[in-house]
C-alpha cells in the first residue's frame, strides 16, 4: 500500500514537471561575482528594504568539461551496463522489453518490500554517481580555506572534512559545493544539451505557484556603499506573490512574515560593502513545501531547507533587485529527500538511484562534522537567489521579543 | 424628456400561464373578507391610479429576498439588466424597463428556487406558523394565514381581498394536485415573486389635500421609495406600519422617519447603490485589460477597484460626515493586498481592507486619483484623456458631451508607438487638427489630460514612450496641474454640487434630469447650508413636497387603447 502511494506521488510530481520541458530556457549567466552597480542609490529614509525571492535554484555550469562521460546513468542503463555484451544486446531487443523492465526494476527492491528510495540506507553497496570533473562551480567559500578577507570568520577547517574546492568562472577560489560535485552530473540537475534540468524547471514552477514564498527584510540600512551592520530577516511567508501572465513575479507586492504554522524566520547579521550584502554564518531554516503542495503532500509537512552555518552574499542591482548566492551545509539526506519521499516511484518511473546518491553524498560530505567521530554528515551547498523589491511586514515586535 | 404618467384605471394584461398569472392588483379592499376566488383578470383590474412602475434592480431583488426570508435563502439566476438611458441613471431607466421573455424565464426559475427553500423542511417553520391538519391536503384557511403576511412584505402593501383569494386558491389547487400543502404554498409564493407587484415598484397616487385636484404619492408608495432609495431594499415592518398609519404623508413624521433612516448603518447600502448608479459602476462588470501591457491587472484587482472607491465615499461622507466636495481632494482611501502592487504601496493586513492615506503632495487625491475611475475610463491597452474628461463632465458635472460622429479617423490617437507623437497629449493634438473632432475634444481633453500620469489601469507613470508627461489641465478657464489640481478645481465648481443634487433627485423619483431641473437650485442651496453633507441632501430630497407630487401628464391617445392605458406584463404601455 505504501508503495502504491509513494509511486503515485512521484508520478504526479513528474507529470507536474513534464509539460514544462517544452519551455526550457538556456541557463542565465551568473549574477554573483558581478561588479556592483556604478552608482548605488541611497537607501530609504527608514532604512528598511523588503524583497521577495523570485529565483531559488542550485546553479549548474553547463559545458562539456563538467561531465565528460555524460550524466550519471539512469537505473535501466546502469543495469544494462552491468550485463555482458551479449546479454545486453538480447535485453535491448524490442521483444525483450518487458523482461528488461522487470529485471532492472527488480534490482531496485530489497527484502521485505524495501526499495532504494524509501530505504536508501539498506542499500549500501550501490555504485557511486559520476562526479563533476570541472574545477568550476558557483558557490561560497564556506570554510575559509581561500584565506581571503571575506572568508575570515567562516566555518573553520576543523569543522569540515577533507575535500577539494572549486573556483568560480569569475576567478574566486576556495568555493565549497560538494552537493554540486555529487549531484551536478545527474540528469535532473544538468538537463540535456545545455538547457536546464528538471530540478530547475520544477523549482521554477513550484516557486511561481506561490506554494512557498521567501522574503528578505533589511533593517538599519544606512548606505548601500558601506554599512557595517544590517539586520537581515530571511523568512517564509504564507502570502502568494503577484505574478504576470507568464508567472514572473511583479515588484511592489506586500507580504507578511509569519511565525505561526510551519514557517521560519531567520535573523542574520549582515554588512554591505560596495553594493554587496554579506551575512555572517548562522544556521538558516526555511520551509520547503514544494512538491504537490501544502498539507496534502508529505513533503509539504516534513521538509525544510536546513543550511548549517549558512551565509548569503547578495548584490544590489540597478533595477532595485538583489542577486547572489545562499550557501551552507545541508544534511546529506535532505538533498535526496524529495525522491526518497517519492519512494519506489522515483526509482521505477524516474530511474533515480536514491541509494547511490546518498552513498556518494556521504562519501563526499564536507560539513556538519561530528567532533567525536570526526565524520561529516553534511555537504556544502549553494543556491542562486534573485529577489525583487517588495513590502515586507515583519511579525509584531512584541511577539518577536516574547520568543 | 421623461414625465410621470398617470395611468387611469389601468387594466393590466398579464400572462396567464401557471405561476405568472397574478399581475398588478387594485388596493381597493383590505384583505380579510372572504370572497369567491377571482379570476386572474379580476385580480388585475385596479381601481386606483398608477403613476409609475419602476423595476427593481438585481441588488434590490437580492436585498429584498434576504430581508424578507433571511440571508441563507439563496438567489440563483441571471438578472436581465435595467438599461441605462443616455446621460441618465439606471434608476431613471427603471421607469421604462421591460422584462423580455427570456428574462422572465430567469425570474421564474429564481422564484421557484426561492419558494422551494422557503417552504423546505429547514425553513418552513419560520414562515408557516399555521400548520395544516393534514400536510397532504389543501387547507385554505391555513394557507391564507401564511400567504397574507408574506404577500404584504413582497408587494410592499397589504394584499387586496381579491389578491389574497387568488393566491390562496392557487395554493389549494396546487396542493390538491401535488398532494402536498407545502408544495401548494411553494407554487403560490413563486407566483407572487413573479408578479409585477414584486418585480416592479408600482407607484400609486391619492388626492393631495394641499392641492385640490392634484395627486400625490400614497403612503405605501412612499414606503417603497424610502426603502429602496435609502437602504436599497424593500420597506421593513416599521415603514409599512408607518404607511398604514398614514405617517409618511405627515411632513413632521416623515422627517423624523427619514432622519432615522439616513442615520442608520443601513444607509451605507443605499449610498453605495446611489454612487454605483451615478458613477456607472456597471462598467466594472466588463472591465478588461491587456495582460501584456498591464501585468498588474487581474481579476482580484478588478474586483477591488469599485470597492475601494465605495469605501472611500462611504467612509468620508458617512463615517466622517464629510463635505461632498472633499471627495475630490481627500488623501484618504483604503487598500487591500490586491491593490497594493498597482499603487506600489505597502499593505499590512494579509486579508481585508485597511485605511490608507496618501502622502502630502501625492497626486493621488480624491476619487479621480483612484485606479477605479482611471481604469474604467481608459481603453483596454491605453489611457484615454477623452473618456476621462467626458466622464468628469457627464458624471460629476452633469454636462452631457455629444457622441463622436460615425466617420472619425482614430488612427492618430491609437498609434501609441509613433515616435513623433509619444504622449497622449501630442496624439490628441494631432487628432484635433480635424475641425470635426476639435469641438468636442476641447470640452473633454484639457480636463482628462491632467490625469495622464496614470496609465490605463491607474498605475503611476512619469513618462510615456520615454517622454515626460505634461499633466497640466484646464477646466472652464481655470488652469491646474495633475489629479490633485483637477480635484481642487472640481471641488470649487458649483456644477459639482448641483450635479449630485440633481442626481439624488433623479435617483429618488426615477425622473430624468430635465424633469428635476426646476428643483435643483433650491436643493443645492439647502445642501450648501448643511455643509454639503450627504445625509442632509438625501433627507432634503425625500422631504421635499415636490418629490411626492404627481405631475399629471396627458396620455398620448395614440399610445393607449380606448382611452385607457394598458400595461402588459413587460411593463410597457400598449
Amino acid at each position: 500500500m505504501i508503495r502504491t502511494i509513494t509511486t503515485t506521488v512521484a508520478l504526479a510530481a513528474l507529470l507536474a514537471i513534464g509539460p514544462m520541458t517544452s519551455g526550457r530556457q538556456p541557463l542565465a549567466s551568473p549574477a554573483e561575482g558581478e561588479a556592483a552597480p556604478a552608482k548605488l542609490p541611497d537607501p530609504p529614509a527608514n532604512g528598511e528594504m523588503g524583497f521577495v525571492v523570485s529565483y531559488f535554484i542550485q546553479p549548474v555550469i553547463q559545458g562539456p568539461d563538467a561531465c565528460p562521460q555524460g550524466t550519471s546513468p539512469k537505473l535501466r542503463d546502469a543495469y544494462l551496463a552491468k550485463q555482458t555484451p551479449e546479454e545486453r544486446a538480447r535485453l535491448m531487443l524490442k521483444e525483450n522489453e518487458n523482461e528488461l523492465s522487470r529485471s532492472w526494476q527488480a534490482d531496485t527492491f530489497g527484502p521485505g518490500g524495501t526499495n532504494i528510495c524509501s530505504q536508501p540506507d539498506m542499500f549500501p553497496n550501490r555504485s557511486e554517481l559520476r562526479l563533476v570533473q570541472s574545477r568550476f562551480s558557483w558557490g561560497l567559500d564556506l570554510d575559509g580555506d581561500s584565506n581571503t578577507r571575506e572568508s575570515k570568520g567562516r566555518a573553520s577547517k576543523a569543522d569540515t572534512c577533507e575535500h577539494d574546492s572549486f573556483q568560480t568562472p569569475t576567478g574566486e577560489q576556495g568555493i565549497d559545493n560538494q552537493e554540486y560535485r555529487v549531484m551536478g552530473c545527474t540528469l535532473e540537475w544538468r538537463g540535456v544539451d545545455g538547457v536546464a534540468g528538471d530540478q530547475e524547471i520544477g523549482m521554477r514552477q513550484f516557486h511561481a505557484s506561490g506554494e512557498w514564498t521567501q522574503v528578505i527584510l533589511l533593517r538599519g540600512v544606512n548606505s548601500l556603499v558601506r554599512d557595517d551592520h544590517v539586520d537581515v530577516i530571511y523568512a517564509n511567508t504564507p502570502d502568494r506573490p503577484t505574478a504576470d501572465s507568464t508567472g514572473k513575479f511583479l515588484p511592489g507586492s506586500s507580504f507578511s512574515v509569519s511565525d505561526r504554522a510551519p514557517r521560519n524566520r531567520n535573523v542574520l547579521n549582515g554588512r554591505i560593502d560596495n553594493g554587496v550584502l554579506t551575512t555572517d554564518p548562522q544556521d538558516i531554516l526555511l520551509t520547503q513545501t514544494w512538491g504537490q503542495g501544502g498539507a496534502r503532500d508529505i513533503r509539504g509537512n516534513r521538509t525544510k531547507y536546513d543550511f548549517r552555518k549558512g551565509r548569503m552574499r547578495l548584490t544590489f542591482q540597478p533595477d532595485g533587485s538583489l542577486t547572489g548566492i545562499l550557501g551552507g551545509y545541508r544534511p546529506v539526506f535532505d538533498v535526496i529527500q524529495s525522491p526518497a519521499l517519492g519512494g519506489a516511484g522515483s526509482a521505477v518511473v524516474a530511474g533515480i538511484d536514491c541509494a547511490a546518491e546518498l552513498n556518494t553524498l556521504r562519501k563526499y560530505a564536507d560539513g556538519i562534522r561530528d567532533p567525536k567521530t570526526g565524520k561529516c554528515s553534511g555537504v556544502s551547498s549553494a543556491i542562486r537567489i534573485a529577489a525583487i523589491p517588495a513590502f515586507v511586514n515583519d511579525v509584531p515586535s512584541a511577539r518577536t521579543a516574547a520568543r | 424628456m421623461i414625465a410621470p404618467r398617470v395611468f387611469r384605471a389601468a387594466a393590466l394584461a398579464l400572462a396567464t400561464c401557471g405561476s405568472l398569472a397574478a399581475g398588478v392588483a387594485a388596493v381597493d379592499t383590505p384583505a380579510g373578507n372572504s370572497a369567491p376566488a377571482p379570476s386572474a383578470q379580476a385580480v388585475t383590474a385596479p381601481q386606483f391610479e398608477i403613476v409609475a412602475m419602476r423595476r427593481i434592480t438585481e441588488a434590490q431583488y437580492r436585498n429584498s429576498i434576504a430581508d424578507i426570508f433571511g440571508p441563507d435563502v439563496r438567489v440563483a439566476g441571471r438578472f436581465e439588466p435595467v438599461v441605462r438611458p443616455v446621460h441618465e441613471l439606471i434608476a431613471s431607466g427603471a421607469r421604462e424597463a421591460s422584462i423580455s421573455p427570456a428574462g422572465l424565464e430567469q425570474f421564474d426559475a429564481m422564484a421557484r428556487g426561492i419558494a422551494a427553500q422557503v417552504f423546505d423542511e429547514a425553513h418552513r417553520s419560520q414562515f408557516a406558523e399555521s400548520q395544516p391538519a393534514d400536510a397532504g391536503k389543501p387547507d385554505a384557511s391555513c394557507a391564507a394565514k401564511v400567504l397574507t403576511p408574506l404577500g404584504r412584505l413582497l408587494f410592499r402593501r397589504p394584499l387586496t381581498g381579491a389578491e389574497r383569494d387568488f393566491y390562496v386558491k392557487l395554493a389549494s389547487d396546487s396542493a390538491a394536485q401535488t398532494g402536498s400543502f407545502y408544495k401548494g404554498l411553494e407554487l403560490s409564493l413563486s407566483a407572487m415573486l413573479d408578479s409585477p407587484n414584486f418585480l416592479y415598484v408600482v407607484e400609486t397616487s391619492e388626492p393631495d389635500p394641499a392641492n385640490p385636484g392634484a395627486l400625490r404619492l400614497d403612503n405605501y408608495t412612499r414606503a417603497s421609495r424610502l426603502g429602496f432609495m435609502l437602504w436599497n431594499s424593500t420597506p421593513n415592518e416599521a415603514l409599512l406600519q408607518a404607511a398604514e398609519q398614514g405617517k409618511l404623508s405627515d411632513p413632521a413624521a416623515l422627517s423624523g422617519i427619514v432622519g432615522r433612516m439616513v442615520n442608520s448603518p443601513r444607509f451605507e447600502q443605499g449610498l453605495r447603490a446611489f454612487f454605483s448608479d451615478m458613477l456607472l459602476f456597471e462598467k466594472f462588470d466588463e472591465l478588461a485589460k491587456d495582460p501584456v501591457i498591464y501585468p498588474y491587472f487581474n481579476q482580484d484587482v478588478a474586483k477591488a477597484l469599485p470597492e475601494q472607491t465605495l469605501r472611500t465615499i462611504t467612509a468620508h461622507l458617512l463615517g466622517k460626515g464629510g463635505d461632498y466636495r472633499a471627495l475630490f481632494t481627500t488623501p484618504n482611501t483604503f487598500m487591500n493586498r490586491s491593490l497594493g502592487p498597482l499603487y506600489q504601496v505597502p499593505v499590512h493586513k494579509s486579508s481585508g481592507w485597511e485605511p490608507y492615506q496618501f502622502a502630502p503632495g501625492d497626486d493621488r487625491a480624491g476619487l479621480l486619483g483612484q485606479a477605479g475611475f482611471l481604469s474604467i475610463y481608459s481603453h483596454s491597452g491605453r489611457s484615454s484623456p477623452t473618456l476621462r474628461g467626458r466622464a468628469i463632465r457627464e458624471l460629476l458635472m452633469c454636462q452631457p458631451v455629444p457622441n463622436p460622429p460615425g466617420n472619425v479617423n482614430f488612427t492618430a490617437v491609437q498609434d501609441v508607438h509613433n515616435k513623433a507623437t509619444p504622449t497622449a497629449r501630442s496624439r490628441l493634438s494631432a487628432h484635433s487638427t480635424d475641425e470635426v473632432c476639435a469641438g468636442c475634444h476641447k470640452i473633454t481633453d484639457p480636463v482628462g489630460l491632467s490625469l495622464e500620469r496614470f496609465d490605463g489601469i491607474g498605475a503611476f507613470r512619469a513618462t510615456e514612450n520615454d517622454t515626460p508627461i505634461d499633466s497640466s489641465g484646464i477646466l472652464d478657464g481655470l488652469h491646474f496641474a495633475g489629479a490633485a489640481g483637477l480635484g481642487k478645481t472640481l471641488a470649487s465648481s458649483p456644477d459639482t454640487t448641483q450635479c449630485v443634487s440633481s442626481r439624488a433627485l433623479q435617483y429618488a423619483t426615477g425622473l430624468g434630469s430635465e424633469d428635476v431641473s426646476p428643483w435643483v437650485e433650491n436643493l443645492d442651496k439647502q445642501f450648501a447650508a448643511s455643509g454639503y453633507g450627504i445625509r442632509a441632501l438625501f433627507l432634503k430630497v425625500v422631504t421635499m413636497p415636490e418629490t411626492w407630487q404627481v405631475k399629471p401628464t396627458p396620455v398620448d391617445p395614440n399610445q393607449s387603447l380606448g382611452g385607457a392605458t394598458k400595461i402588459s406584463f413587460s411593463g410597457q404601455r400598449r
